[in-house]
């Protein structure tokens, strides 16, 4: 037996596999009690200690952690090339595509009628409508309608998740938000480009509910629940988009269309 | 997915394309919160250091090699994650308790414990297990975490936690030491 003794240290090691002179310990311990007490020791804590049972996570849990980070994702430095096929981009202009050829249809269908100039000097049809089918009343329609569409299906999405019993599943009312969400951001700066500060504001508001919807986990706990639907309570959501909604259909469905483009109405 | 499918998949995600990152997320999420539960040995804890991770391997991602392993690369990561997450919530709880350790969890004497006719001695070793693993400093505990259950070698963790191979190796002494003390009751008890 060797007179000196191995430390502490070298025996723990010795326990992992990593110690450098397996064989001299082995050895050792097989003729010094001491050592071999306190490797004993060591190996009878050590054993105890069992690897936790981790929670079980299902095959979805991967997207749900997904659905939870993807709005939190830094922005990274794109390619310069890759700006120009950006999906929201490719979206718009795809629309501005259909606006032009709808436009270049509907001019060449439309029957054309003889433009007299009034003495004010206001291009005006031969029945005297003040420029009625003219480009920005088309497109102002098209939004008119697209925004409050866009502001029924939100309302049935939020209603879905104010009635959502506790603790359950609303991964599919997540990935319905997510979608509007999307549409919502362009939808808001359509708005904006047309003066309609009183929707941008809406939607702005429904974005950021949604946001939340999104954000959370699929299988929401109580908390949550109550979190979310105190934050839509608290902005009077629901009420804003219906009011909203049903003047956005009043305007569409107006004959003279005279109503201005910047609602006077205010929502709060 | 395999091999060569997902160096591409990992090349997407590093020039930036988020449906790529997407499936590194869904792919590695599950053995991400395996490790973090037990590095951290809870699971909210767990689950903040699951999102953390991935946030913070997204910021990274133009700087790793992709002649690397994601997966080595990602577990470096989560255990900087966990040792982030620990101290901030150990440097919360010492504010609050003071610097006294919880003795009570420590060195509860052998003849305080629950005979096994009360109480089944499994659930007891792993309530004591538990708490002095808790006892642990960040560093140490995630060291042990790394050589104990992951059964990485002293090189490996000095790389995973960017230590020295010496205090790597010191971590893991400090930890068994402090497990031995903390467990030598049970361990009376049962010899």
């Amino acid at each position: 037996m060797s007179a000196t003794h191995y430390s502490e240290d070298d025996l723990t090691l010795y326990y992992y596999g990593e110690a450098r002179r397996r064989d001299a310990i082995e050895r050792h311990l097989e003729g010094c009690p001491a050592c071999a007490s306190v490797y004993r020791d060591i190996s009878g804590t050590l054993a105890m200690i069992a690897p936790p049972e981790a929670p079980e996570r299902g095959d979805q849990y991967g997207l749900e952690v997904w659905q939870r980070i993807r709005h939190r994702l830094p922005e990274r430095p794109e390619p310069w090339w890759a700006t120009f096929f950006r999906r929201d981009r490719l979206v718009f202009a795809a629309a501005a595509a259909m606006l032009v050829v709808a436009a270049f249809v509907a001019g060449r269908v439309w029957p054309r009628q003889p433009a007299v100039l009034a003495p004010s000097g206001v291009l005006q049809t031969a029945n005297g409508g003040p420029g009625s089918i003219a480009a920005g009343d088309t497109r102002q329609r098209i939004l008119l309608t697209s925004v409050a569409d866009h502001l029924d299906r939100s309302e049935r999405v939020l209603t879905d998740v104010m009635n959502a019993p506790d603790r359950s599943d609303i991964s599919s009312a997540q990935r319905w938000a997510d979608d509007l969400l999307t549409t919502s951001r362009l939808y808001r700066q359509d708005a904006l480009d047309a003066g309609e500060q009183s929707v941008a504001m809406v939607l702005d508001d429904l974005e950021r509910n949604l946001l939340e919807i999104v954000n959370r986990p699929s299988k929401i706990s109580a908390a949550d629940l109550e979190q979310i639907r105190r934050r839509i309570d608290a902005a009077a959501l629901l009420f804003k988009v219906r009011v909203m909604s049903d003047e956005l259909r009043r305007r569409e469905d107006a004959p003279d269309r005279s109503t201005p483009r910047t609602s006077t109405r205010k929502i709060s | 997915m395999d091999a060569t499918e997902a160096a591409a998949v990992l090349d997407r995600a590093r020039q930036g394309d988020s449906e790529a990152f997407q499936a590194l997320v869904e792919r590695h999420s599950r053995s991400v919160f395996r490790l973090a539960y037990r590095m951290t040995g809870n699971e909210q804890d767990a689950e903040d250091v699951v999102q953390e991770s991935f946030l913070r391997a997204y910021r990274q991602l133009g700087r790793f090699e992709s002649r690397a392993n994601f997966g080595t690369w990602l577990y470096r990561i989560v255990s900087n994650c966990s040792v982030d997450l620990m101290r901030s919530k150990q440097a919360r709880h010492d504010q609050v308790r003071g610097d006294s350790l919880d003795e009570s969890s420590m060195e509860l004497p052998a003849a305080d414990l629950p005979g096994p006719e009360r109480m089944a001695q499994s659930a007891e070793i792993e309530h004591r297990v538990q708490a002095a693993l808790r006892e642990l400093s960040p560093l140490e505990r995630a060291a042990f975490t790394l050589r104990h259950y992951e059964g990485r070698s002293i090189e490996e963790i000095s790389a995973a936690l960017n230590l020295g191979t010496s205090a790597a190796k010191h971590s893991v002494f400090r930890a068994v030491k402090k497990l031995r003390v903390a467990l030598a009751p049970l361990r009376s008890q049962e010899s």
